[in-house]
């Protein structure tokens, strides 16, 4: 089977994995227990490892959570109050999140998208006044791959109300383009499975001065920001991955534009019609088999040993993707969505096979449903 | 003392000179239902009784008990035999230490000693005597000592009547093949028909690829909770997605369910004579879709000579949500997965459809090859 929906979850890094289960079998103390100094370490180790990625230690922290929609929700539903501002472009994390401050009576402010589903920065900006507490833009749109430019945006929402805060979704970012934090980003979610660690670790990185509130209150892990006993495995096996994924971020990057490229050319382009940016994530192409149903779709392009991801369910009382729909389709593009989203393993074989796949199962459906 | 199930048959009293016929399909199925639970069941006159079982395990096998149709109600009770000191030990065991309370007595055996009035006087007394918070409330007690008096020497005594799934024996009303869907009706008429004793086995159309595994996964687990109720724990389904592709390419938009239907009626009849099933039973309630109308409901029975048994059709939608919550299907039937792919709904599906009019759309499309393909593409799920 040839897996094609790596931004849904990617393969976990076997040797990482197995790195962090040695660890995890010998060290199984409690971190925060007075005896549990080694473990302690080891995750201290990892935590400098996993900032100085993407930030410099000096001016950032890191806590850890449970996952990317963990992070996201303690920047949303902490920081948010008076009015909050979001892309439309959101992962559910963030809009779901906006959503439930809304439900409480903060007001939320959605700023449309581009055609290619990044945010339009202008319109954004305008929504930001001195009421605004929060705004949160995703770097990687999930759906199209649209990049923001979110150190850009940053910057001009601080100029507008310095005290705004601003968070990032960098879940379809981190380890797979380069990043640099700077200091107008307060708050930046990432996960580990969609870099080869597991599943059920994530982290938001947050600036050193910034005063961030706990959303889950306890035995006052993490510097009183996240309380649970901390995910020893999951978190080792985190730095690990990304240890790997980030020694050849470049190299995978420049390959990867190369498959989504070759993958693109491949497709019928009567039936596909781009819905991705060109200059969007290479590690992600979404189009539209104009007209006909992405589940459907999905289904006959699996029987051929290929997996997609789909960007609408085959149902009436099911929505199509809130986020296509913001960035302007018609009903016969957001029917057809599809995901395709590589990873370093992706082969030209694979890409050239999946196009394939593609094409034939359209002109299946195409032909079987008139 | 041994602690004893007492189960009372629903309407098998009523039944002459075939009694024996279901009182024996009765006791099989309740066999069936205690499947894996040690116990001992005997047959006395109009009861059965549940004996030598763990009694760790009372409460699941009341729980079992309670689902097998044909029985009109239970009580967890004691045997013992029936001198009056044995009898007043056991009523000891089950009479609450305060409150208001009577004795009822029944007695099978009528040379018993004393009569009905005297046994509860005199064992209503004794419990007076040694429990001085008990009170007499012969008109609304809030407990009744039941004694049981029977004719093989033992007396049987408990407490509390439980209502039973009430109902006829499955399998005394010969074999029925529900269509079953993913949603909320079908489960139900299953359930009804199988209460009135029908042997209910079930056939599921899929439409891959244009519906789901994720369908198919629901209608199995609603097989499986079905089953508990002695409907059959085989599912079959067959795929119709190419009769609906051919449909949607030939036919008039407005009947793509209409003629659908009468593909799955014919689909349903024929597997249903293979197995030896004696009509076909749907879930439709007059007037619910466009498709449960009298004209539509006319239409698809034209295709079939098996009867169609349709055990919901006067119910509203909310009198069989309420089945269904009792049945512990509805929680299943409302997760979100399509049973049918909105490629082939029509905007305006009709409602009236004139059989004339459906037939003359029929003859454009290939039924026999197409009723082939759709028979070939049979599994079979054992739940």
């Amino acid at each position: 089977m040839i897996y094609l929906d790596n931004a849904a979850t990617t393969a976990p890094d076997g040797e990482a994995l197995a790195r962090a289960v040695q660890f995890a079998e010998q060290n199984y103390l409690n971190p925060s227990a007075l005896y549990g100094g080694e473990v302690f370490s080891a995750l201290s180790s990892a935590r400098e490892s996993l900032l100085s990625k993407i930030a410099d230690p000096a001016q950032f922290a890191l806590v850890f959570t449970s996952g990317g929609t963990e992070a996201d929700n303690q920047a949303i539903q902490t920081c948010g109050r008076r009015n909050v501002v979001l892309s439309a472009g959101e992962h559910a994390a963030v809009y779901e999140a906006g959503v439930h401050l809304k439900n409480g009576g903060t007001e939320l402010r959605l700023a449309p998208l581009e055609r290619d589903g990044s945010v339009k920065a202008d319109a954004l900006l305008s929504l930001v006044d001195e009421k605004t507490s929060l705004v949160s833009v995703v770097h990687v749109n999930n759906e199209t791959g649209a990049v923001n430019d979110i150190f850009t945006l940053a910057r001009e929402v601080k100029k507008k109300n310095p005290r705004c805060v601003f968070h990032s979704d960098g879940v379809q970012a981190f380890g797979k383009l380069p990043v640099r934090l700077s200091p107008d980003v307060d708050l930046y979610s990432v996960s580990a499975h969609k870099i080869g660690g597991i599943k059920g670790v994530g982290a938001l990185y947050k600036r050193k001065n910034f005063a961030l509130q706990p959303l889950l209150c306890g035995g006052g892990q993490e510097g009183n920001l996240r309380s649970g006993t901390e995910n020893v495995l999951g978190i080792l096996d985190f730095a690990f991955a990304a240890e790997k994924k980030f020694a050849s971020l470049e190299t995978d990057l420049s390959r990867l534009k190369e498959l989504r490229a070759l993958l693109l050319g491949g497709l019928d382009k009567d039936v596909f019609t781009l819905i991705s940016p060109e200059n969007g994530s290479p590690y992600l192409l979404t189009v539209s088999a104009r007209g006909l149903r992405g589940e459907i779709l999905q289904r006959l392009i699996m029987e051929r040993g290929v997996i997609v991801g789909t960007g609408s369910a085959c149902s009436s009382k099911k929505p199509h993707s809130r986020v296509i729909e913001a960035c302007g389709y018609g009903k016969d593009v957001l029917d057809g969505v599809l995901r395709l989203s590589f990873s370093p393993h992706t082969t030209r074989e694979e890409v050239a096979f999946a196009a394939h796949a593609l094409n034939d199962s359209a002109h299946e459906l195409k032909a079987r449903i008139g | 003392m041994e602690k004893v199930i007492i189960i009372r048959y629903a309407e098998i009293h009523l039944k002459g000179k075939n009694r024996g016929y279901f009182e024996r399909v009765f006791g099989v199925n309740l066999e069936r239902a205690l499947k894996g639970i040690r116990h001992e069941l005997h047959r006395t006159s109009g009861r059965y009784l549940v004996a030598n079982f763990d009694e760790e395990k009372t409460e699941e096998i009341c729980g079992r008990v309670s689902r097998v149709f044909g029985v009109h109600s239970y009580s967890v009770g004691l045997c013992v035999p029936y001198d009056l000191d044995s009898v007043y030990e056991a009523a000891k065991e089950v009479c609450p230490r305060e409150g208001t309370f009577k004795v009822e007595t029944h007695r099978a055996d009528k040379k018993y000693p004393m009569t009905s009035m005297e046994l509860n006087a005199h064992i209503g007394g004794r419990l007076l005597d040694d429990f001085p918070a008990l009170r007499v409330d012969v008109h609304t007690p809030a407990h009744t000592v039941c004694l049981d008096i029977r004719e093989n020497g033992t007396a049987l005594v408990f407490g509390k009547f439980e209502k039973g799934a009430g109902g006829m024996p499955v399998g005394t009303s010969g074999k029925g093949l529900l269509l079953i869907s993913g949603g909320i009706d079908s489960p139900v008429a299953g359930y009804m028909m199988a209460k009135r004793g029908m042997n209910v086995e079930l056939l599921h159309f899929h439409s891959y690829p244009y519906t789901n595994d994720g369908a198919k996964e629901k209608v199995k687990e609603l097989a499986r909770l079905l089953s508990r109720y002695s409907v059959s724990a085989k599912l079959i389904t067959l795929n119709v997605a190419h009769i609906q592709e051919q449909i949607h390419a030939k036919c008039a938009a407005e009947l793509n369910v209409t003629l659908l239907r009468r593909f799955m009626f014919r689909l349903a009849e024929k597997t249903a004579k293979e197995m030896g099933a004696k009509c076909l039973i749907t879930g439709e309630s007059l007037g619910q879709v466009a498709s449960q109308t009298i004209e539509g409901i006319t239409s698809s029975n034209a295709v079939v000579t098996l009867p169609v048994l349709r055990p919901l059709i006067g119910f509203d939608k909310d009198e069989i949500v309420l089945v269904a919550k009792k049945i512990g299907t509805f929680e299943t039937s409302v997760l979100p997965y399509e049973d049918c792919c909105t490629v082939f709904l029509p905007d305006f599906p009709a409602i009236k459809p004139k059989l004339s009019f459906v037939e003359e759309e029929e003859k454009k499309l290939d039924v026999e090859a197409l009723m082939r393909e759709a028979l070939e593409s049979r599994e079979v799920f054992s739940l």
